[in-house]
C-alpha cells in the first residue's frame, strides 16, 4: 500500500500544478478527469474492494447532477447548498434499491443493476412531476457563489473537482485501515468463514453501496457546474459500463490501476479526437486483451485485498 | 514510478505545444455545432459542408478584415448533453460565433454557456422556447414554432376541413413544444382534437400506439417529430389499414422519411417553409450551384440553407462594425433590416427572433418530388 | 375486442424477435455462465451484411422468396462464421479465467464489432428496401396481418421447433445439455466440449442473423448501435423465462414481446421499456430462476 500513496501524493501534485502550464481547453479536459476519477474510485468501492458486481454506477453519478440542477433550476436553490443533497439523495437511494438484491449471484446482481440504470433513465426522460425536463434534461444551472464572489471560470470548477479527488483519496486510505476494509479483506478470502466470525457480509455490502453512491453523487454535482447542463445520456447504461470497465482493466482496488483507467477511458478520447472513429474500436481490442494477457489489470495490487472472484473460479 | 514520470513529462510537452500553437492568431474562428453523428447526420452534415463552403468562399477572396477565417467543428450527436460539451470546447477554442445546432434541444443546451462567454449563436431550432430568454448572443435563423402552429392548423382545420385530428410528437422540447402550439391554435379554430399522444424517438416500433389511435378512426395524423420516426409512422400506419391523412411538421421534410416510408410516402403531407428547389434568389440558387458542385450532392434540407443565412449575416455584421467584439456586432444585427438572405430577407428582432417568414403544405408525389398545395 | 387481437399479434411479431435472439443468449450463458453482450451486436451486423449482400449481390431487381432465402442463408452462414470467430479470440483465452474477465472481454466484442460496423457501412442510419416481401396485408375482423409479419412468427417457430427437438432427441443436443449441468464431468463423458461449444455458437448466431434479418425488414432503418437494446431486451426475455433453459427462452421473449405491447398498447409507450425492467427485477427478487427455471443444479 505504501507505494500507492505515493503515487497518489505525486499525482496530486501534478494535478494541482497543472493549471500553471495550461489553458482553458486543456482545463476542461483535466476537470473531466478529475470528476469522472472520483466516480471511478466510487465504483472501485463497490466492485473492486466490496466485489458486488455493479454495472449502474451512473445513476448515482446522475441523481448526484440532476439534484443540483433540479434544486437549483426549478427551485432556485444557490449550488453551494445543493452540494449535501446531492450527497444524501443517491445515499439514500443506494440502500433503497441495493437492499433486496444484494444477496444476487454476481451476474443476477449485474442485470439487477443495469435494469436500475435503465428506470432511471426512463424516469428522468420522461419529465416526472415536471422538473426533470425530459430528453433534453437541464440546463441554464448556475455558478458557484460564495460571499457574492462568482467561481464561474474554468480555473475555479477545476480546483473545486481537485479538492473532491483529494477528499476521495482521503477516503479510500482511510477505507483500508478502517473496520470496513478489514471486514472487506476476510470477506473476500472466504465470505463462509468470515461469516461465521460473525462478520455481517450484508452488512458491508451494503456500506460499500451507500458510500460509492454518496461519493458518485458529490461528483455528479460538479459534473452539473462544469457543463452548466445534465441530461439523461451522460448517465446511461454506457456510462456504467465505462465506469465497471475502468475498475476491472486498470486493476480494481488499486490507486494507480484506477486512474490508469479513467485516463484511458475518458481522458485518451477528448486528446485523441481526430481518431475518433477508430478509437472505440481500439478500445474493445485494449479490453479484450487487456483481459487475456493481464487479467488482473493494467496495474493490479500487489498486497492484499484481492477479491476471490479475480483469482481462478472455484470449481 | 517510470510510468508515472512518463506520463507526467507527455502531459507536460502535450500542454506546451498546444500553447505554442494558439499564438497563432489573426484568424477569426467559426464554430460549428451539429449532429455529425447520430440519428440526423445528414442534416449535421450538411451544415457542416454548408459553413466549410461558405468559409472557403470567403477565404478565397481574402477573409474578413484581412483576417482568414477558421472552422472548428463539434459534434453534438443531436443530444443535449454533449451539446454541453460542444459549448464548453468552442468557447474553449476561441470562437467567434457558432452556427448551431440543428435540433433545438441541442441548441438550448449550449446557449446558456455561449451566453456567459459571450460567443454569438445561430440556430435553426424552432422551439419557441429559445428566445424566452432574450440573450443578446442567439439569433434564431428559421421561424418559430408558434407560426407554423398558426399555419398549421388553419390548413388542417379551415382548408382541409378535417373532423377528428390526430396530434403525435415525440418527446424532445421542440416537438412537444410544436404540437402544444398546435393543438392551442386548432382548439382557438374550434377544431376537433380527438388524441394527442407522443411516441419515443428512435424506437422504430410503433404499431401500439397507432392501433390505439386506428380503433379512434381519426380522418388526419399531424407529427411533429423528426422525419426518422415519421417515416417510419407513416409506413406503420399503412400496414395497419389506418385510412387518414398524414401531415408532418417542419422536420419530416427531409429525403429519408420518404425512403423509411417507401411506398407509403406518397399521399403525405408536409408543412415548411419553401424547400431550397423552389427558392426564387439568385444567391439561393448559385449557392446550391456551388454546394453540388464541391459536394457531389444537393444539401440535406432548407434547414442548412437558413443556418447559412445565420453564418453570413454574421460575417456581413464582423465586416460592416469592423470590429470582432461580439456585443457590437450583436447590436448591428439587431438593427439590420432587410439583409438579402438565400432564404428571403433576413430581420432580427430584438430578442433574437427571425421576422418574416412564409409557410407552405406540400403534398409528396410518386416520386418523391413535392407539389405545393397550399401557401 | 379487435384492438386487443392487434396488440396480440403485434406483440407477437416482436415477441417471436426476442426468442429468436433470446436463444443466442441462453445456450451461450447454460453453458459457459457468460453473458455474450456481443451477441446484440452480432445482430445489427446481420442486419447490415444481409442489407449489402442483398443490394450490392443480387441487385434491387425483381425479389423472388427463393433471392430473399438465398440471403438469408448466406448471412446466416457469415453470422455463424463471426459468432465461432469471437468465441475463438475472445472468449476461449479465458474459459479458466474468473467470470468477470470474461464479462469484460465480451464487452470489448461488442465494442469492437459495433465499431467495425460503424467503420464500414457508417455512421448514418441505412434503410431497407421495401420489396423484400410482398406488401400483402390481410384483414381478418379488422385485425391487420402484414406478410412480414405472419413470416417472422411462421419462421421463427419452425426454427424454435427444431431447435427443441435438436436439443432433445439428437446426440449432439443431449451432449450440449450434458455440457451446460457440469462441464468437467462431460468432459470425463468424453464429450468433446470444445465442439459443443462451437456448436452453440453456430446455433445462437445463425438465429440471432435470421432475427436481424427480419428487423431489417420489417422496422425498414438499421443503424450501428441498434444491437446493443435489442440485446439486452432478450437477454431480459431469457432470465424471465429462465437462463440456460432453451424452452425458457422461446417463452421469455414472447412474454416480453406480448408484455411490451400491452404497456405500449393500453397504458404508456413511455413506460414501457420500466414496466419491463421492475418485472425483471421483481423476478429476480422472489424468482432468480425464471419462470420456467434454470436446468443447471444450484451450486452453494
Amino acid at each position: 500500500m505504501r507505494q500507492s500513496y505515493k503515487i497518489a501524493i505525486l499525482f496530486l501534485i501534478v494535478m494541482g500544478v497543472f493549471p500553471l502550464f495550461s489553458n482553458s481547453a486543456w482545463l476542461a479536459v483535466g476537470t473531466t478527469f478529475l470528476i469522472y476519477s472520483v466516480v471511478a474510485f466510487s465504483q472501485d468501492i463497490i466492485l473492486g474492494r466490496a466485489g458486488a458486481f455493479q454495472m449502474g454506477q451512473a445513476v448515482f453519478f446522475g441523481l448526484g447532477a440532476y439534484t443540483t440542477a433540479i434544486l437549483n433550476v426549478q427551485f432556485g436553490v444557490p449550488i453551494i447548498y445543493t452540494f449535501i443533497p446531492a450527497i444524501i439523495i443517491p445515499l439514500i437511494l443506494a440502500i433503497i434499491l441495493a437492499g433486496p438484491v444484494i444477496h444476487l449471484r454476481g451476474d443476477y446482481l449485474l442485470i439487477a443493476t443495469i435494469g436500475f440504470n435503465i428506470i432511471f433513465i426512463q424516469v428522468v426522460q420522461n419529465n416526472v412531476f415536471e422538473l426533470t425536463g425530459g430528453p433534453n434534461g437541464i440546463f441554464g444551472i448556475d455558478v458557484v457563489k460564495i460571499f457574492g464572489i462568482e467561481f464561474m471560470s474554468q480555473t475555479a470548477v477545476y480546483y473545486m473537482s481537485f479538492i473532491l479527488l483529494a477528499l476521495t483519496l482521503w477516503i479510500m486510505r482511510n477505507l483500508d485501515a478502517s473496520k470496513f476494509g478489514r471486514a472487506m479483506f476476510y470477506i473476500n478470502k472466504d465470505d463462509i468463514a468470515a461469516q461465521s466470525m460473525g462478520i455481517n457480509v450484508r452488512y458491508y455490502k451494503l456500506y460499500a453501496f451507500a458510500l460509492g453512491s454518496a461519493i458518485a453523487g458529490a461528483a455528479g454535482s460538479m459534473f452539473a457546474i462544469q457543463y452548466s447542463a445534465v441530461s439523461p445520456e451522460a448517465f446511461n447504461v454506457v456510462q456504467s459500463i465505462m465506469f465497471f470497465t475502468i475498475v476491472l482493466v486498470g486493476g480494481s482496488a488499486s490507486l494507480p490501476g484506477v486512474l490508469i483507467g479513467t485516463f484511458v477511458m475518458f481522458v485518451l478520447p477528448e486528446i485523441f479526437r481526430e481518431f475518433a472513429t477508430a478509437r472505440y474500436l481500439v478500445f474493445g481490442l485494449a479490453m479484450i486483451l487487456t483481459m487475456i494477457l493481464r487479467p488482473r489489470g493494467i496495474w493490479p495490487v500487489k498486497f492484499g485485498n484481492i477479491p476471490n472472484y479475480l483469482k481462478k473460479d472455484k470449481k | 514510478m517510470k510510468r508515472t514520470m512518463l506520463k507526467l513529462a507527455t502531459s507536460v510537452v502535450a500542454c506546451g505545444a498546444l500553447v505554442a500553437s494558439l499564438n497563432a492568431a489573426d484568424v477569426i474562428k467559426i464554430g460549428v455545432q451539429a449532429p455529425i453523428t447520430g440519428k440526423y447526420a445528414n442534416e449535421g452534415q450538411s451544415i457542416d459542408n454548408g459553413v466549410k463552403l461558405i468559409v472557403a468562399q470567403y477565404n478565397a477572396n481574402g477573409g474578413v478584415l484581412g483576417k482568414k477565417l477558421e472552422v472548428v467543428s463539434c459534434d453534438d450527436e443531436g443530444v443535449a448533453q454533449k451539446a454541453a460539451i460542444c459549448a464548453r470546447k468552442l468557447v474553449n477554442a476561441g470562437v467567434l460565433a457558432v452556427i448551431g445546432s440543428y435540433t433545438s434541444g441541442a441548441t438550448e443546451a449550449a446557449q446558456t454557456t455561449y451566453f456567459r462567454n459571450k460567443v454569438l449563436q445561430t440556430s435553426d431550432g424552432t422551439s419557441d422556447s429559445l428566445t424566452k430568454h432574450k440573450y443578446w448572443t442567439f439569433f434564431r435563423n428559421s421561424f418559430p414554432n408558434s407560426a407554423e402552429a398558426k399555419f398549421t392548423a388553419n390548413y388542417l382545420v379551415n382548408v382541409k376541413k378535417y373532423k377528428k385530428i390526430v396530434i403525435l410528437s415525440d418527446f424532445s422540447s421542440y416537438s412537444t413544444g410544436l404540437a402544444d402550439a398546435t393543438v392551442k391554435a386548432i382548439k382557438s379554430l374550434n377544431g376537433n382534437v380527438i388524441y394527442s399522444g407522443k411516441i419515443k424517438s428512435g424506437t422504430q416500433n410503433f404499431t401500439a400506439v397507432l392501433t390505439k389511435i386506428k380503433s379512434m378512426k381519426p380522418d388526419v395524423i399531424y407529427f411533429s417529430g423528426y422525419y426518422n420516426d415519421g417515416g417510419l409512422l407513416r409506413a406503420q400506419q399503412i400496414q395497419l389499414g389506418i385510412k387518414a391523412d398524414f401531415v408532418g411538421g417542419d422536420s419530416n421534410d427531409n429525403p429519408d422519411f420518404m425512403k423509411l416510408a417507401g411506398d407509403s410516402a406518397k399521399g403525405t403531407f408536409l408543412i415548411n417553409v419553401p424547400t431550397p428547389d423552389i427558392l426564387p434568389y439568385d444567391i439561393a440558387k448559385k449557392f446550391l450551384k456551388d454546394y453540388k458542385a464541391k459536394y457531389g450532392m444537393m444539401p440535406a434540407s432548407i434547414w442548412t440553407l437558413l443556418n447559412i443565412d445565420g453564418l453570413r449575416a454574421v460575417l456581413y455584421g464582423v465586416k460592416e462594425t469592423k470590429s470582432t467584439n461580439t456585443k457590437k456586432i450583436s447590436d448591428f444585427l439587431h438593427n439590420l433590416k432587410g439583409f438579402p438572405g438565400i432564404t428571403g430577407p433576413v430581420n432580427f428582432r430584438s430578442d433574437g427572433e427571425r421576422i418574416g417568414g412564409g409557410y407552405m403544405a406540400y403534398e409528396v408525389q410518386g416520386d418523391n418530388s413535392y407539389k405545393i398545395v397550399y401557401k | 375486442m379487435d384492438i386487443f387481437l392487434q396488440q396480440l399479434i403485434n406483440g407477437l411479431t416482436v415477441g417471436s424477435l426476442y426468442a429468436l435472439v433470446a436463444l443466442g443468449y441462453t445456450m451461450v450463458y447454460g453453458v459457459m455462465k457468460l453473458i455474450n453482450f456481443a451477441h446484440g451486436d452480432l445482430v445489427a451486423l446481420s442486419a447490415f451484411a444481409g442489407l449489402t449482400i442483398y443490394v450490392q449481390i443480387f441487385g434491387e431487381a425483381k425479389s423472388s422468396l427463393f433471392l430473399v432465402l438465398g440471403v438469408f442463408i448466406i448471412t446466416a452462414l457469415l453470422i455463424a462464421v463471426v459468432g465461432v470467430l469471437l468465441e475463438r479470440l475472445a472468449y476461449r483465452p479465458l474459459r479458466m479465467a474468473p467470470r468477470l474477465s470474461a464479462v469484460v472481454s465480451a464487452l470489448g466484442a461488442s465494442l469492437v464489432i459495433q465499431n467495425a460496423i460503424m467503420l464500414i457501412w457508417g455512421p448514418n442510419m441505412k434503410i431497407f428496401p421495401s420489396n423484400l416481401f410482398p406488401s400483402t396485408i390481410w384483414t381478418v375482423h379488422n385485425v391487420v396481418f402484414t406478410f412480414t409479419q405472419v413470416m417472422i412468427m411462421g419462421v421463427s417457430a419452425v426454427l424454435m421447433i427444431g431447435l427443441y427437438i435438436f436439443i432433445n432427441k439428437t446426440k449432439m443436443g443431449t451432449a450440449i445439455r450434458a455440457t451446460a449441468i457440469d462441464q468437467d464431468a462431460a468432459k470425463l463423458m468424453g464429450i468433446n466440449v470444445n465442439r459443443v461449444i462451437m456448436i452453440i455458437f453456430i446455433i445462437g448466431s445463425s438465429l440471432g442473423a435470421v432475427a436481424g434479418l427480419f428487423i431489417g425488414i420489417n422496422y425498414r432503418g438499421i443503424t450501428f448501435d441498434m444491437g446493443w437494446m435489442y440485446g439486452l431486451n432478450a437477454f431480459v426475455a431469457a432470465i424471465m423465462g429462465g437462463i440456460g433453459n432453451i424452452p425458457g427462452a422461446m417463452f421469455g421473449g414472447i412474454l416480453l414481446g406480448l408484455f411490451n405491447a400491452m404497456i405500449s398498447g393500453y397504458i404508456s409507450s413511455e413506460w414501457a421499456q420500466t414496466f419491463t425492467f421492475v418485472l425483471l427485477i421483481v423476478i429476480l427478487i422472489f424468482r432468480p430462476t425464471g419462470i420456467l427455471g434454470e436446468t443447471i443444479a444450484e451450486k452453494v
